[in-house]
């Protein structure tokens, strides 16, 4: 079981060995990166061939939590500890951007193991310090992904994206400054325990808040996220994809955890909400005036991630399953949607006509769009609809109005969709723009992946569910953690 | 396998071969065959007079959520229009239709798909037994027609996309209404559905109705959401505009029915008092009907295009099957039920004979036609019969139906309602008259004198429709019988019919003797016409080209430009377009807060706003912390 540090500590070690191992041999530095992420989506994949023994914790070097750091390793935990390594392989950049220039690619692929890393970390740590130093990896190796074009406009939106996460993380920082203060640890488990004495009052409340704005960076949450849009248009299309898709979920996963050990039952929820809520309304509504694609679905993620965070509003295993289903739906179609913008770059308007000589691509993003929309019997109608019955089960006004907002966020989105839809369909004589094939390649395997989840969506939903269950529950994570003090009263913390 | 299950893989195998072979010349007699292949498979099902049947396919989703099917009558009978008006619609377009269609660079796998998808997804929606199948069905329903009228490009796309923002809403209301239902009942099938209702609050109550009928009035083209209708359905290819015309906003119609009629009641809705007002929530839907049928058909009279002026027309005939409902009584919703069939008929013929004059001529602008019924005289005779029927004149099928809902009107004691239905058929007459006059009246354009009658293919579905729409007219038996048995299921009281028609305390309606007085008066005109050899008269031009109206030297007369000349100086200003109006409002709210969110991305500060949010937070973690 402890192989599950492996995927965190092999693709680090590739790649600081990735550059001088490019000196030597290139060839070798090139299959390093991909051939080290297989390995990880290989070890990540096991425990689930495994009987379900529930979650279980990973200690280092003999320390004991709450003393040593420890990797929590649930469900979903683990969901997203695969889905890094196998994103990453997905947006991969196999040599599309470098052209042939080796030491720049080494560099890419450091990065992008670096960012492999600490991604998968980030999922699977189980105290708030080690989320710090994860989540700051991360940035720094997104900061390097995004500028590769190396641009005025790139340098700008990364200058913007690096202004932001700065000061996000120093909100952050000082957020989890308040909880060592107040409880004397940053073990998650350990904070479950004290919070409902220590943390339920207004300065608690304030890390939260303070923690929310410094993920929230990541998680795209409004008005956070002015940097998204420049850094999706200028940032290599596969790149912006695997932020938009999996970083801003791990953000989102940051929040998760800390909504359900430590702040279960207070009003965290109500501010998420808020925040979900206007984030979704400003997402599409921004997304239906902007004029270029990538800067659309970079909008149109946005919204999603709206939604995601309106889900984990929701107390309850009903509400991590809402946002678990839109956070990965939205996971596997925004990679998707990102690689076709590898060649649909720039105005919508140049694309007129394109599905004439790109009938393929046009039709994934009809397959992908029908099912961000959310059109039965798509994934993304399914998760749609346990965001809203959630909600209205909710039923207090401010859940009402989330729902209500769901629905136009939903109709706009449908407009700008398909407005864009019926301009790729419709005649014209702009010259042809054809995908690479590994990218074509990449969306159709995600259109395959969101078909069979069509067909299978019984056995997925009973899994999520499952999964949704475990992940909801306070109790068993305090207890995986700490074994011995499972069924003793939470002991007084200091103050 | 039941015989329900066999219909949906008769209809899944026609949209599959449309998929396969649709770029074939072949898949036209193919699409055929399927099509009756589809309707022979809903006789078999055989539950229109014998039992509902299920299909066994179940799926549960959502843990305790199953999706199921199951036809009665009322499937049936919605179900045997889409596919009637599918196998109508691929007739047509088989042959010398598809053959110019080809000829213009289109593509004709894109017509039988989107027929076919169309036909399959009402075939699936009709049978719908528990609300999430009644949305996916719907949903399928409504992106089938959406791939329908955008296929054509250009105006059209524009139209499929505003259709799309209706659609969409409506279904997002609905979907709404499902998640208060499924978080207030715990369950979205029908049974337990109903057996809650009575226990819901009136608040609960009214915003389900709100929700679910403002869903529904989209889809069937209620106003005040019929703007989406007559321009999407225009500018379709003729098949589509020929399906879409006759049967696509019945669909909404069915879900009115199958939700509000059979599981609500109309006494029920007649008893539910709209808050404050003093009108029941019946009253209410009667009224807006009554307006859905004057408003769109007055604006049909403003149309220059033959194709706009019938969709418009068609916006307001659903206007009168929800009124003939809505009246409650045997004779009022039989009216209505047969107006759905009578309706579907007339419009496909009507606009089967106006896109057969559009392929010979080559336009639909009826400024630029005239005089064509001697080059196209069976068009003419089909474009005539659909005139009566749609006003609703004897001998023809939409007689019998209108017939049955005035009296009603009558009868019940709505007088307003009767008053405004017929001020609807009085437009509805001036527009028909329109059509008739400038397409075959009037003098022949010179560009059109090589005009020949439209091509047998295209010919023969026009005629075989035509004359079902007399036979109904002179026996409407049959399907008043098919009313009846839909008027049993949904407990109504069942209209008293015999074959020549139906009866009544108050007087009974047989069109065997009123065809025969009919026709017997028009053979004794004939006799006089030309036993005394009545000498034609020359007439002054503007006379006969200006519709009766006398225009003084401020008119532009002639009939191109202001054809009911004098009655638009009557109701002229009565035209301010106050749903359009309010729909560019929506528009231009919906750019403006677009653009004022999208402009906060190009704040030069981007700091500003974390800063910002971090006060903010701070405020409210203090005030929730309860400091």
């Amino acid at each position: 079981m402890n192989a599950v540090i492996l995927p965190v500590v092999l693709p680090m070690l590739a790649a600081f060995l990735m550059q001088p191992l490019a000196h030597i041999s290139a060839f070798t530095a090139r299959l390093l990166g991909p051939l080290v992420l297989a390995i990880s989506i290989a070890m990540l994949v096991q425990p689930w061939f495994l009987p379900d023994t529930g979650p279980f914790t990973v200690t280092f070097a003999g320390f004991v939590p709450p003393l040593g750091i420890v990797f929590y390793v649930d469900r979903l935990a683990l969901i997203f500890a695969v889905a890094v390594p196998l994103f990453t392989l997905l947006s991969w950049g196999w040599s599309t951007d470098t052209h042939g220039d080796e030491e720049k690619k080494a560099r890419e692929d450091a990065l992008m193991l670096l960012l492999a890393a600490s991604a998968t970390g980030l999922s699977l740590s189980g105290d708030l310090f080690n989320v710090f130093v994860f989540y700051e990896l991360m940035a720094v190796s997104s900061f390097g992904l995004v500028v590769q074009k190396g641009t005025g406009p790139a340098r700008i939106a990364t200058l913007r994206y690096l202004l932001i996460s700065a000061f996000g993380s120093v909100l952050a920082l000082l957020g989890i400054a308040i909880l060592y203060a107040q409880t004397g640890t940053l073990n998650l488990a350990q904070l479950g325990q004290l919070a409902p004495a220590a943390l339920h009052g207004p300065a608690g409340l304030t890390a939260f808040a303070f923690m929310l704005i410094g993920f929230g960076v990541k998680a795209e949450l409004f008005p956070l996220n002015t940097w998204v849009p420049e850094v999706y248009a200028t940032a290599p299309a596969r790149i912006a994809g695997l932020l938009a898709g999996l970083i801003s979920k791990l953000a989102a996963l940051v929040v998760l955890r800390l909504l359900v050990v430590v702040y279960q039952d207070t009003s965290a929820s109500q501010l998420l909400l808020l925040l979900g809520t206007l984030t979704l309304l400003v997402g599409d509504f921004s997304a239906w005036r902007s004029r270029d694609f990538p800067r659309m679905i970079g909008f149109s993620s946005i919204a999603q991630l709206g939604l995601v965070f309106i889900g984990f509003s929701i107390p309850g295993p009903w509400g991590v399953l809402a946002g678990l289903t839109v956070a990965l739906h939205h996971l596997l179609l925004k990679t998707g949607m990102f690689m076709l913008a590898t060649r649909w770059s720039g105005s919508l308007d140049r694309l007129v006509g394109c599905a004439k000589s790109t009938p393929v691509a046009a039709g994934l993003y009809l397959l992908f769009a029908l099912s961000l929309v959310g059109i039965p019997p798509l994934p993304g109608f399914w998760a749609k609809l346990v965001t809203l019955a959630g909600l209205a089960e909710q039923g207090s006004a401010m859940h009402l109005v989330a729902l209500g907002a769901v629905l136009l966020g939903s109709v706009i989105k449908a407009h700008y969709l398909f407005r864009f839809a019926l301009k790729l369909y419709s005649r014209s004589d702009h010259p042809a723009l054809r995908h690479g094939l590994m990218d074509l390649g990449t969306a159709a395997l995600i259109g395959i992946a969101l078909i069979a989840a069509t067909i299978y969506v019984v056995p997925i939903g009973e899994r999520l569910r499952a999964v949704a269950q475990q992940a909801a529950d306070r109790d068993t994570y305090i207890a995986t953690v700490f074994p011995d003090h499972a069924n003793t009263a939470a002991p007084e913390g200091p103050r | 396998m039941t015989s329900l299950d066999i219909l949906f893989m008769v209809s899944g195998a026609t949209l599959l071969t449309a998929l396969l072979f649709g770029r074939l010349r072949l898949a036209e007699p193919l699409m055929v065959m399927l099509y009756a292949a589809q309707l022979w498979a809903l006789i078999r099902t055989n539950t229109l007079f014998g039992d509902p049947v299920a299909s066994s396919w179940q799926i549960t989703v959502l843990v305790d959520q199953s999706m199921s099917w199951r036809y009665n009558s009322v499937s049936w009978f919605f179900a045997m229009l889409a596919i009637g008006a599918g196998l109508v619609s691929a007739l047509y377009a088989a042959g010398a239709w598809m053959e110019k269609y080809l000829e213009s660079g289109n593509s004709g796998h894109a017509v039988h798909l989107a027929l076919a998808a169309s036909v399959f997804s009402m075939v699936l929606l009709l049978g719908a037994a528990d609300f999430l199948t009644l949305f996916l069905g719907l949903e399928l329903v409504g992106w089938s027609g959406f791939l329908f009228m955008a296929i054509a490009g250009g105006v059209a796309a524009k139209a499929a996309l505003k259709y799309l923002a209706y659609a969409f809403s409506g279904a997002m209301a609905i979907l709404g209404a499902m998640a208060l239902i499924y978080a207030n009942v715990g369950s979205l099938e029908y049974g337990r559905v109903i057996d809650a209702l009575p226990s819901m609050t009136s608040g609960q109550g009214w915003a389900l109705l709100l929700l679910m009928g403002s869903g529904f009035a989209v889809k069937m083209g209620l106003l005040p959401f019929h703007l989406w209708q007559a321009q999407a359905y225009a500018e379709t290819p003729a098949p589509g505009s020929v399906f879409l015309g006759a049967v696509f906003a019945r669909m909404g119609f069915y879900d009115f029915i199958a939700v509000f009629i059979s599981m609500v009641g109309i006494a029920q809705l007649a008893q539910l008092e709209v808050p404050n007002t003093g009108i029941s929530s019946r009253e209410l839907l009667a009224w807006l009907a009554a307006f859905t049928i004057i408003l769109p058909t007055y604006t049909a009279l403003k149309q220059q295009d033959a194709r706009y002026l019938l969709t418009w027309l068609g916006v307001g005939q659903g206007g009168y099957m929800l009124l003939g409902l809505m009246v409650g009584d045997a004779g009022g919703t039989a009216g209505g039920l047969l107006h759905v069939f009578s309706f579907a008929i007339t419009q496909a013929a009507l606009l089967m004979a106006v896109f057969a004059v559009m392929y010979r001529t080559g336009t639909s602008d009826l400024n630029m036609m005239g005089g064509l019924a001697r080059r196209m005289p069976w068009s003419f005779a089909v474009v005539l019969l659909g005139f009566f029927s749609l006003a609703g004149l004897p001998p023809m099928a939409g007689f019998v139906s209108k017939w049955l809902i005035y009296r009603s009107l009558a009868s019940e004691g709505m007088p307003l309602l009767l008053v405004a239905s017929v001020i609807g058929t009085v437009g509805t007459i001036l527009a028909g008259y329109r059509l008739i006059y400038s397409m075959f009246l009037g003098r022949l354009r010179i560009e059109q004198e090589g005009v020949r009658e439209a091509p047998p293919s295209m010919l023969a579905p026009m005629l075989a429709v035509a004359g079902v729409l007399l036979m109904v007219g002179f026996l409407p038996s049959p399907i008043l019988n098919w009313v009846a048995a839909i008027q049993a299921q949904l407990g109504l009281p069942v209209v008293d019919y015999y074959p020549g028609g139906f009866s009544d305390p108050r007087g009974d309606l047989n069109m065997i003797w009123i065809v025969s007085v009919l026709l017997a008066g028009l053979g004794l005109a004939a006799l006089a016409v030309f036993g005394i050899r009545v000498r034609s008269k020359r007439v002054h031009a503007p006379g006969s080209l200006t519709g009766g109206h006398f225009p003084d030297a401020e008119t532009r007369h002639g009939y191109v430009d202001s054809f009911y000349a004098g009655l638009m100086q009557l109701i002229g200003p009565w035209y301010c377009d106050p749903f359009a109006w309010l729909e560019r409002a929506l528009v231009s709210g919906v750019r403006f807060v677009s653009s004022s969110v999208n402009r906060l991305y190009r704040y030069v500060q981007p700091t500003v706003f974390l800063l910002a949010t971090a006060v903010a937070v701070v405020a409210w973690a203090i005030n929730a912390g309860g400091f």
